[in-house]
């Protein structure tokens, strides 16, 4: 591997080594020179760290707060205690366990790699249906997940000795084991991060329409995210049965739910970054906070006891980084992220400033067709066995008054809803009921009327994560990053490529997200009113570029705009719609002078008095 | 960034480890108290500390225990949280304490009894009464309260002598307390009587109406019922049994002596409970409420207070024997001590390993008042022996 892909692999490395180096220099220094009990705390902190950043791999990408996580956690650790349990406690302790885990006392690795490989079936197992929920449902689903775990772990006495405590764990936890699962879950999670996968999921968690409108698979992404999750989860769970010794159920309950999401929230949910120092933070602050409380010396005036400091400590700094810094006081700063890849970038000399390469033109044999689509909204007839096809190498305008059904003519083509009836074919495979990621890898790109881009990822990740997600269609972009910079410098966005997609102007957006459709190599492209808001200058720049895409890739458009002058200049053929019906089809002249047509956009009484269908209309 | 929160971190563990470090004269008994100020376990912990330090503020302004022994208390927050607790006991273990007083809940006392026996301080709980408490505390942890074996065996000598010989049982397999009535069970057995059904119900629960239907339609009613539930789930079952006009007797654990359950009315008289004490006119128990009405300005609202008191007297009879502070030799005093005159008793650990040897009160409810029905040891041949798996005895 060279080029953009290595130096991202790399840049993912030296990030995690930032937080890696600090964690293991301070792990050193606590085990020289700190009293046991800081060393306790660090290792408690340590095993902490290791539930959060498990946690922040599935929520922070994702964008789906989990309050299932600590199930995870109480399941690693009892699974592993289990299997660790000295013989002689198990039997006077566990008196009814299966013979098969009766007769087992195994060390703590072997122990570690069972259990994590137990959670991870079962995280599987549970994600099949929550992360088909999506949204706010998955959320109270997870919760759902800690109360059922909860109580499972209860009423299985003879594994767990119900809500008594579990005892005789043997203690194997030191700061050295804990140190070692906390690196290697910052470098998961540190990598999944940057992984393709990963990247795809962030986009998702942007916007889950507009992901799997360039084709991702959202729901797959999830579930991968939310097992790798469960089984770092685990691992902590493992860890803190081993370091306490003796627990009960209650520990893997909503006190430490709320702790774990304490940290995740005031660092940063949606960074490693943030994880990591959520952790440090809320650390600090209750070992602080929990020493002034049972009362301390300042200068010979002893303070007063003041029990419960800690969790009012807790609430302040809450409530303080909700107000100041919504998004978590790393926001969503990756830790030098951005200037390593920059460091990176000038050491490997200027990157591959993409002279602009088209993709050969070849206008390939086949059709997109739609056929007799009708769509009902509650009663409303929003499509009328509406015909439609386009071919690779074809313009055609979609037109028709607001509320004729153009936008929804399109969702239905590309696979974001089910029509009633009618089908959509794509050269020559029936595509009606596929899910909209495999639409899109089906060669269906298309752009949103109202731009849905990925606003927090960079302009340069927006059309990458796109060009991942078409690896494994037959159009395989030979290198998603090559790919993107070629596609950003032909929208002239290169120059923009480190910025957040949110902070481009409105022209720029549109530009964008033709850049990111593009980026699938669809053979059909679907833009929903892309000159909207453009003034005529840039409008006429759009004009030029969708008619030398067409020329040199042999894309089939499919354009609705309310722009009729870009319309009428544009498109070989156009398709007028009303009130979800297909008044008219044919070349800009036909289409202008058909009598039905004018009435539609300017009323019957005015038709009649000779008027045409202005040029240009505003949205309104 | 990182340099700053690292360096923030460190200077910050630095001052936090200068922090613990108070010098104590080698004559000063300082106990480490890993307790609960906070989290769920508070309301059991926090009146045992307050009955305990009237007694420590009596010895302090005498000089101390035996005139020469002050001490201090280092009280340290466990949140109710396991893990909390194993850190804030190795921390008071670092500090160098004399002897520690542990937690109620006896989970967590399991938890950090590793790291007790470890360092070899000699512990106390402040109101766990199980019995089990010793098996992983190792000669190192003793318990305060009446043990639920030996409530158990009282209830069962009481319910005897009553007559009773069909006993019908409430538990709960959720915690160890309770499963009280198992080790009634035990004992009434042995005596003679019978156990002639069950029901199980989950801790928390808000209905008892099957329970209760279940009872309603034995034929012949049991003689009596015997339960360790407490609060909500005593009030819920005791409220839906009389309600439904079921009469049978009922004998419970000292979970229930509490002000919710005198507020009760008709639906506890005649409710019969074991207890560590009982306040008779001119006992002990009287004047030590005395005079925690004259520190707290309020009466007790239980018997845990005194439990507290008793405590401080436990830890000042083992210091006194042992004539030192330091902790082996406090182990061995205490472990040994024999008839030492507390609030609720007089309390004994000789042969006891680690529970103590307690007369039992047995309390019955009339008129909204405690009425004490007989206040003495069980015979220790019906005592049933400490179980960790109380399921696997049925």
């Amino acid at each position: 591997m060279s080029g953009p892909s290595a130096q991202r692999a790399t840049a993912t490395l030296l990030g995690a080594l930032l937080l890696v180096i600090p964690l293991a220099v301070a792990a050193v220094l606590f085990a020289s020179f700190a009293s046991a009990g800081l060393q306790r705390t660090y290792t408690l902190f340590l095993i902490n760290l290791v539930a959060v950043l498990g946690l922040g791999a599935f929520s922070g990408n994702s964008g789906i707060l989990s309050f299932g996580h600590v199930a995870f956690i109480g399941l690693g650790a009892y699974a592993s205690a289990i299997l660790t349990l000295p013989l002689a406690t198990k039997a006077s302790a566990l008196p009814h366990l299966p013979t098969l885990l009766a007769g087992l006392e195994w060390g703590l690795p072997a122990a570690f790699v069972a259990s994590l490989v137990l959670v991870a079936v079962f995280g599987l197992a549970v994600g099949l249906p929550i992360m088909r929920m999506g949204g706010a449902a998955a959320v109270i689903a997870t919760l759902g997940l800690l109360l059922i775990v909860h109580g499972i772990l209860i009423g299985a006495t003879d594994f767990t000795r119900g809500a008594n405590a579990f005892l005789g764990v043997p203690r194997l936890t030191n700061i050295w084991t804990a140190l070692g699962v906390a690196v290697l879950a910052l470098l998961v999670v540190r990598w999944f991060r940057d992984s393709a996968a990963g990247r795809q999921l962030r986009a998702s968690r942007e916007d889950e329409t507009a992901a799997k409108a360039i084709g991702v698979d959202v729901l797959r992404r999830r579930l991968v995210a939310w097992t790798l999750s469960a089984t770092i989860a685990a691992a902590s769970g493992v860890l803190l049965a081993h370091f306490l010794g003796a627990f009960s159920p209650s520990k893997f309950y909503f006190d430490d739910t709320l702790t774990l999401l304490t940290m995740l929230i005031v660092g940063g949910m949606t960074t490693v970054s943030g994880a990591f120092f959520g952790a440090i933070v809320v650390t600090l602050t209750i070992e602080v906070l929990r020493r002034v409380e049972s009362g301390v010396d300042v200068f010979g005036w002893e303070t007063p006891e003041l029990f419960g400091l800690t969790q009012a400590g807790l609430c302040v700094l809450i409530l303080i980084v909700m107000y100041r810094r919504p998004a978590g006081m790393f926001a969503r700063l990756e830790l030098g992220e951005a200037w390593i890849r920059g460091w990176l970038g000038r050491a490997g000399g200027t990157p591959v400033a993409a002279a602009s390469t088209p993709v050969a033109a070849d206008v390939a044999p086949g059709l997109l067709r739609a056929d007799g689509i009708t769509k009902n909204f509650a009663g409303l007839r929003a499509l009328d066995a509406v015909d439609l096809s386009l071919a690779p190498g074809e313009i055609v305008g979609l037109i028709g008054p607001n509320g004729s059904g153009k936008t929804t003519l399109v969702n239905v083509i590309s696979g974001l809803i089910l029509p009633d009836s009618g089908k959509v074919a794509v050269d020559g495979a029936d595509v009606t009921d596929w899910p909209s990621f495999e639409v899109a890898r089906a060669g269906i790109g298309r752009t949103f009327q109202n731009i849905r881009l990925f606003g927090q990822l960079s302009v340069l990740d927006n059309v990458e994560t796109a060009a991942l997600a078409a690896r494994g269609t037959e159009a395989v972009p030979a290198d998603p990053n090559a790919r993107a910079r070629e596609l950003l410098a032909r929208f002239g966005l290169l120059d923009l490529a480190d910025r957040p997609a949110s902070a481009l102007d409105y022209g720029a957006q549109r530009r964008l997200e033709i850049a990111r459709a593009l980026a699938l190599n669809p053979r059909y492209l679907l833009l929903d009113e892309p000159a909207a808001g453009m003034n005529p200058t840039e409008s006429n720049e759009l004009l030029r570029d969708l008619a030398a895409l067409r020329a040199e890739t042999g894309i089939g458009l499919l354009v609705i705009d309310h722009d009729m002058s870009l319309i009428m200049r544009l498109c070989d053929r156009i398709v007028v719609l009303n009130r979800g019906e297909k008044i008219a089809e044919g070349s800009a002249a036909e289409v202008q002078s058909n009598p039905a047509v004018i009435e539609a956009y300017i009323g019957r009484k005015r038709a009649r008095q000779g008027a045409s269908i202005p040029t240009s209309e505003g949205v309104s | 960034m990182t340099r700053l929160a690292f360096s923030a971190m460190l200077a910050a563990g630095v001052s936090l480890a200068a922090l613990g470090q108070t010098a104590f004269a080698d004559d000063t008994l300082l106990i480490g108290a890993a307790i609960s100020k906070t989290g769920w376990d508070a309301p059991y912990d926090s009146p045992v500390m307050d009955g305990l330090m009237l007694a420590i503020d009596e010895m302090n302004a005498n000089g101390g225990i035996a005139g020469k022994f002050p001490v201090e208390i280092e009280t340290r927050d466990n949140r109710s949280d396991n893990a909390q607790n194993a850190i804030v006991t190795q921390e008071l273990v670092d500090e160098g304490v004399n002897m520690m007083i542990v937690t109620c809940d006896s989970s967590m006392v399991h938890a950090g009894a590793q790291i007790i026996v470890g360092a070899q301080i000699p512990a106390i709980s402040t109101c766990s009464s199980s019995p089990t408490l010793p098996l992983s505390g190792d000669g190192y942890i003793f318990a305060n309260a009446v043990t639920d074996n030996v409530q158990g065996a009282a209830q069962a000598e009481y319910a005897f002598g009553q007559g009773y010989r069909k006993a019908y049982l409430l538990r709960s397999p959720d915690i160890e307390y309770s499963q009280m009535p198992l080790y009634f069970a035990d004992a009434f057995k042995k005596l003679g009587g019978e156990v002639v059904g069950e029901s199980l119900y989950s801790l928390g629960q808000p209905d008892f109406s099957a329970e209760v239907t279940k009872i309603k339609e034995l034929q012949p009613q049991p003689d009596v019922i015997v339960t360790s539930a407490f609060e909500p789930d005593f009030p819920a079952f005791i409220r839906q049994l009389r309600g439904a006009g079921v009469t049978v007797p009922l004998v419970a654990g000292d979970g229930i002596d509490s002000p919710t359950t005198f507020a009760l009315g008709d639906a506890v008289e005649g409710v019969v409970f074991t207890s560590s004490g009982f306040a008779e006119p001119g006992s002990p128990m009287a004047a030590y409420q005395e005079k925690y009405e004259a520190k707290y300005g309020k009466p007790p609202e239980s018997i845990m207070d005194a439990l507290g008191y008793d405590l401080a007297k436990i830890i000042e009879a083992a210091v006194t024997q042992a004539d030192s502070v330091e902790p082996a030799k406090i182990r061995d005093a205490l472990a040994n001590l024999e008839n030492v005159q507390g609030a609720t008793a007089e309390i004994s650990y000789k042969g006891g390993n680690g529970t103590p040897t307690r007369p039992v009160a047995v309390i019955r409810i009339e008129d909204g008042k405690r009425v004490l029905v007989s206040r003495k040891a069980p015979d220790p041949a019906i005592v049933p022996a400490p179980n960790l798996d109380l399921n696997a005895a049925q």
